[in-house]
């Protein structure tokens, strides 16, 4: 009896909790646009060259520095608040920070789920890394091997979508937590390919011997910045100051600094 | 996705998890108890290095651990990294849970009256014979609570094995919550270990219950 009446109960948590799932976030009371003095930037902490922890132990990246210009420039004060990347849109919308801003793959669940999505402003492409020795020359060869891909990646969200028939001719797909587990699992021989976004990749292997890239585009999508849903006020005033910065030339400094990423910039190729 | 779907796929990930759950709970019961031994040794220096041991694996997180034994090997000696991680997953575990455990087996031993071990010298018993008939089955029953306690973290515990690429039952989750934008995964883990420690809480109660021969 004691049994059935737990059972009964576990039953009604997950129903009660399934009527709440699909809806969209609720609306925040963010501080209306003309008070607001400060702007917490949401970043994954580990994904270079956009956003990672600088040689000084301070942020940086190109994302965070365009975010610290488009905030100098209207005046707000700006904080960073490392997100975890598998649950960013979950605190994005527990207030923890007031965007989600680190070449993030604009994927169509968001907007569905009512997040506000900025203009793109970098086009993205997924490769495989592989080991220069492997003789692995495209994503055919990769059956029945084992790849890794992080997860909450637009690679991973691709593996399950766009790409599921390849991601099933794969031996498995290993998710890890952070790319950089993902390229040690590779140099360790647990793996034998990594799925990642190519920036990270040619950045990656710019710094590492033994690896490669395999010529094969496998997806293209773009980058873009989340917001809570009922921050377009907010979304348009932070384009508003980027459109400021391509303007004046500021953009395009920032963007000499990450050469790896200045040609994938929408921004600057117009 | 249905709720279905979901609960199907997170099931599949349950036999890996609970795979985690049993093997470490098979060595890691034993080794405690050997543990707990060497920390009681007469010999000063088997003491003193077993206790270091113990303050280390009590006192750094599991999942540095985790990390250690599985990419440890790599960046020390360049060696491959497992590509069953099953089994530094359940290195990892069963050693730190060894030291849990090592100090409740020590809680419980040390508890016994030393007129007992008196009582049966003057009987004629061995050494070894008072232990394992006079003491052991006492300890047993002491500990069973804590115990208890120790194995249903363990339950919980085992969503760590993300942290070096396990797939088990919460990365499945994760995944998609991921793809679908949605927190219900998570709500079904909940529900999943919650179910998962209602057992484990009703066979350990039993268990308890058996060994209470004397009330």
């Amino acid at each position: 009896m004691k049994k059935l009446i737990a059972l009964a109960l576990a039953l009604v948590m997950v129903l009660a909790l399934t009527a709440c799932g699909g809806s969209a976030p609720a609306k925040t009371d963010a501080p209306a646009a003309e008070e607001r003095t400060s702007f917490i930037m949401g970043i994954d902490p580990e994904y270079p060259p956009f956003s990672y922890l600088g040689d000084d132990g301070g942020y940086t990246g190109f994302d965070v520095e365009i975010c610290q210009a488009a905030c100098d420039y209207l005046g707000w004060e700006m904080e960073i608040f490392g997100v975890n990347w598998d649950e960013k849109l979950v605190q994005l919308d527990s207030m923890e920070c007031d965007c989600v801003w680190s070449g993030m793959t604009i994927l169509d669940s968001m907007k569905e789920a009512g997040y506000v999505i900025s203009a793109p402003y970098y086009d993205n492409t997924q490769v495989l890394v592989v080991k220069e020795d492997s003789g692995i020359a495209s994503s055919a060869d990769l059956a029945g091997k084992l790849v890794a891909v992080q997860l909450g990646t637009s690679g991973e969200a691709l593996l399950n979508g766009d790409l599921a028939e390849l991601a099933a001719s794969f031996g498995e797909v290993i998710t890890c937590d952070s790319f950089l587990k993902c390229f040690t699992e590779l140099a360790g021989n647990s793996v034998d390919a990594v799925f990642v976004d190519l920036p990270v990749a040619a950045s990656y292997c710019a710094e590492h011997d033994g690896l490669r890239i395999i010529d094969e585009s496998l997806g293209a999508e773009q980058y873009g910045i989340a917001f809570r849903s009922g921050d377009q006020a907010l979304c348009d005033e932070i384009e508003g100051a980027v459109a400021a910065l391509v303007e004046n030339g500021t953009y395009a400094e920032i963007a000499a600094k990450y050469p790896d990423i200045v040609n994938n910039l929408l921004f600057l190729s117009e | 996705m249905t709720l279905m779907t979901m609960i199907v796929k997170m099931s599949e990930g349950l036999g890996k998890t609970c795979a985690i759950f049993f093997l470490t709970l098979l060595f890691s019961l034993p080794l405690g108890m050997l543990v707990a031994l060497l920390r009681m040794s007469r010999n000063r220096i088997v003491s003193a290095v077993t206790r270091f041991f113990i303050t280390v694996l009590r006192g750094t997180p599991l999942m540095l651990q985790l990390l250690a034994v599985t990419y440890g090997p790599y960046y020390l000696f360049g060696a491959n990294v497992a590509r069953n991680k099953l089994i530094p997953v359940v290195i990892a575990f069963a050693i730190n849970y060894a030291a849990y455990f090592a100090e409740i087996y020590r809680g419980g031993i040390e508890s016994i009256p030393v007129g007992q071990y008196e009582a049966a010298e003057v009987l004629g018993y061995t050494r070894m014979q008072t232990f394992l008939r006079i003491i052991l089955p006492q300890v047993v029953k002491r500990i069973m609570p804590s115990v208890t306690n120790e194995v249903v973290t363990l339950v919980k515990d085992t969503s760590m094995a993300f942290t070096v690429s396990y797939q088990e039952m919460f990365t499945i989750g994760k995944q998609i919550a991921n793809s679908q934008t949605s927190f219900l995964p998570f709500v079904v883990a909940g529900v999943f270990y919650y179910v998962f420690n209602f057992i484990v809480d009703r066979v350990m109660g039993r268990i308890e219950k058996r060994l209470d021969y004397y009330k």
